[in-house]
């Protein structure tokens, strides 16, 4: 049986190259994704307010869908990820407002299902180098000499007390994973910095400016590509380098999700890659 | 100069803080300004005033400045700040609890920003899943009732973007409309009617 498995929007429009490389490499490591079959958007932001249970119910009824399908649910988008895995840890510690979706919704959510980002399935399931199933024994085509610059951004990691899947200052998940594929992790200072996230809407300049400090440092530290968990991060990154003023170094960098260096290093077919959707293409990095 | 005899003239509501505590649980009288949350903040360089003054200016209750700093539409929620604060104040719930109020009690919103926030949840409620077309037009025709100008500086930036994503075939024309989808509508007009409700009961309790 597979994992069940929530896409979320982005991936099943904006975002098709990350779940088309992740669906591959996860039936090559015996991990299947099965997606729910049933699902819709999880609302894009956790509620803040205490007195704010409306943007509640959409993740509530996804944790509903995925308690159908099994014992946890897996996603890939940092956005989709943040907002499940807090939604979780809300109504696992408030019984009153698990009681109050539930009645709302006229669901029956226990308050149970595992929410896992696909990274964690990789580290707890197989194990990096050791482990039950080592990721790096089903290495084929190692990344060996590619200086890759793990970009952790925001959602994935913060806040640590409600998602805690790594160190929010000095995560070395990404890193891990890059080294079983044989890459080199290059560290640099902006690795857990906002990518400027949704501000695109107001003034482009916003994120503009602070891709041009991420990507440009990711450069300066060696990098020959940037890697990213999250479609917005991928976009508000890979994007502002449409023209060659990207950084400020004035050399463009691509910005790859982990899949697709991990469908590159397992020997998938080039079309599992899905580098045709980048603004600075990264299959010159892969040329035979 | 910014701080002229307006500065002097800002009136001051003391419970202001109390209430914001109150509502997003954070302990913001604890903070003593060490500018640890303005030094990591991805977008102070847009905000008029600064976290750690906006905390300050909330200490002092000084209520209708906060509501009305483009601070409060600023912050995208990164979480830096709550992760690095020494007194563990986390200033996104608490950005959250002042952009509602700021919207209850009619001061103009950051109009971009808002118009994205109501178009997603518009978008999820016609269509289930958010539909990037969809949201685009409706997120610009909100901004064209609300500020010209703006809307039209914005759109030529916004219609290279969609072009660039048409032409990389990023957009989907299509909603994908799901099974549940009326149901969804219906549970959002709901949920929206009882918190309105609760609304009314709390003010003339
Ligand atoms: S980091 Fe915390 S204590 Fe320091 S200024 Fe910011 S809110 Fe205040
Ligand atoms: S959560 Fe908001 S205030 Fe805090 S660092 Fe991020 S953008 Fe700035």
């Amino acid at each position: 049986m597979g994992i069940p498995y929530f896409p979320g929007c982005t991936l099943s429009t904006n975002a098709k190259n990350y779940d088309r490389s992740a669906r591959a490499v996860a039936k090559t490591l015996g991990l299947e994704l099965e997606e729910l079959p049933e699902w819709q958007c999880c609302g894009a932001t956790f509620p803040l307010m205490l007195d704010d249970s409306m943007a509640l119910i959409a993740p509530t009824r996804i944790l509903y869908q995925a308690q159908q399908a099994g014992e946890r649910v897996t996603t890939l988008c940092s956005i989709c990820f943040n907002v499940l895995r807090r939604s979780q840890a809300l109504l696992e510690r408030d019984e009153e407002m698990l009681d109050r979706i539930n009645w709302f919704t006229e669901q029956d959510y226990e308050g149970n299902v595992y929410v896992a980002h696909f990274l964690e399935l990789l580290r707890d399931d197989l194990g990096w180098e050791e482990g039950p199933a080592p990721l790096a024994k089903h290495v084929k085509r190692p990344l060996t000499g590619l200086k890759a610059a793990p970009y952790y951004g925001c959602l994935l990691l913060r806040p640590y007390d409600e998602i805690g899947l790594d160190d929010p200052e000095n995560p070395r998940i990404l890193h891990d994973l890059l080294r079983a594929l044989g890459a080199e992790p290059v560290d640099f200072p902006y690795n857990v910095e906002c990518c400027g996230s949704y501000l695109m809407v107001k003034d482009p300049e916003v994120p503009e400016t602070l891709s041009q400090e991420i990507v440009t440092s990711a450069g300066e530290h060696g990098a020959d590509v940037v890697v990213t968990v999250c479609p917005l991060c991928q976009f508000n990154l890979d994007y502002p380098q449409r023209e060659s003023a990207g950084t400020r170094t004035g050399s463009r960098i691509p910005v790859v999700y982990f899949t697709q260096l991990m469908a590159v290093a397992l020997g998938l077919p080039e079309e599992t890659w899905g580098f045709e959707d980048h603004y600075v293409d990264p299959k010159r990095l892969f040329a035979e | 100069m910014a701080l002229g005899n307006k500065a002097l003239a800002v009136r001051t509501d003391l419970s202001f803080g109390d209430i914001i505590r109150e509502r997003s649980g954070e302990d913001v009288h604890s903070c003593y300004y060490c500018q640890k949350c303005t030094a990591g903040c991805p977008t102070a360089f847009v905000m008029d005033y600064k976290p750690a003054q906006l905390l300050r200016m909330i200490q002092l209750g000084q209520r209708e400045r906060v509501l009305s700093s483009t601070t409060i539409w600023m912050c995208i929620g990164c979480e830096a700040c709550g992760t690095r604060c020494p007194n563990q104040i986390r200033l996104a719930p608490v950005m959250d609890v002042l952009r509602q109020m700021a919207l209850d009690e009619d001061y103009a919103p950051e109009t971009a920003v808002y118009s994205l926030h109501r178009s997603f949840l518009d978008s999820i409620r016609m269509w289930g899943r958010m539909h990037e077309v969809t949201m685009l037009a409706q997120f610009k025709t909100l901004e064209l009732l609300k500020e010209y100008p703006v809307f039209f500086k914005g759109l030529l930036g916004d219609m290279k973007l969609g072009a660039d994503l048409l032409l990389n075939g990023k957009l989907s024309f299509i909603p994908d409309r799901i099974k549940g989808v009326d149901e969804i509508r219906a549970l959002y007009e709901e949920a929206a009617a009882t918190s309105s409700r609760e609304k009314e009961s709390e003010v003339s309790g």
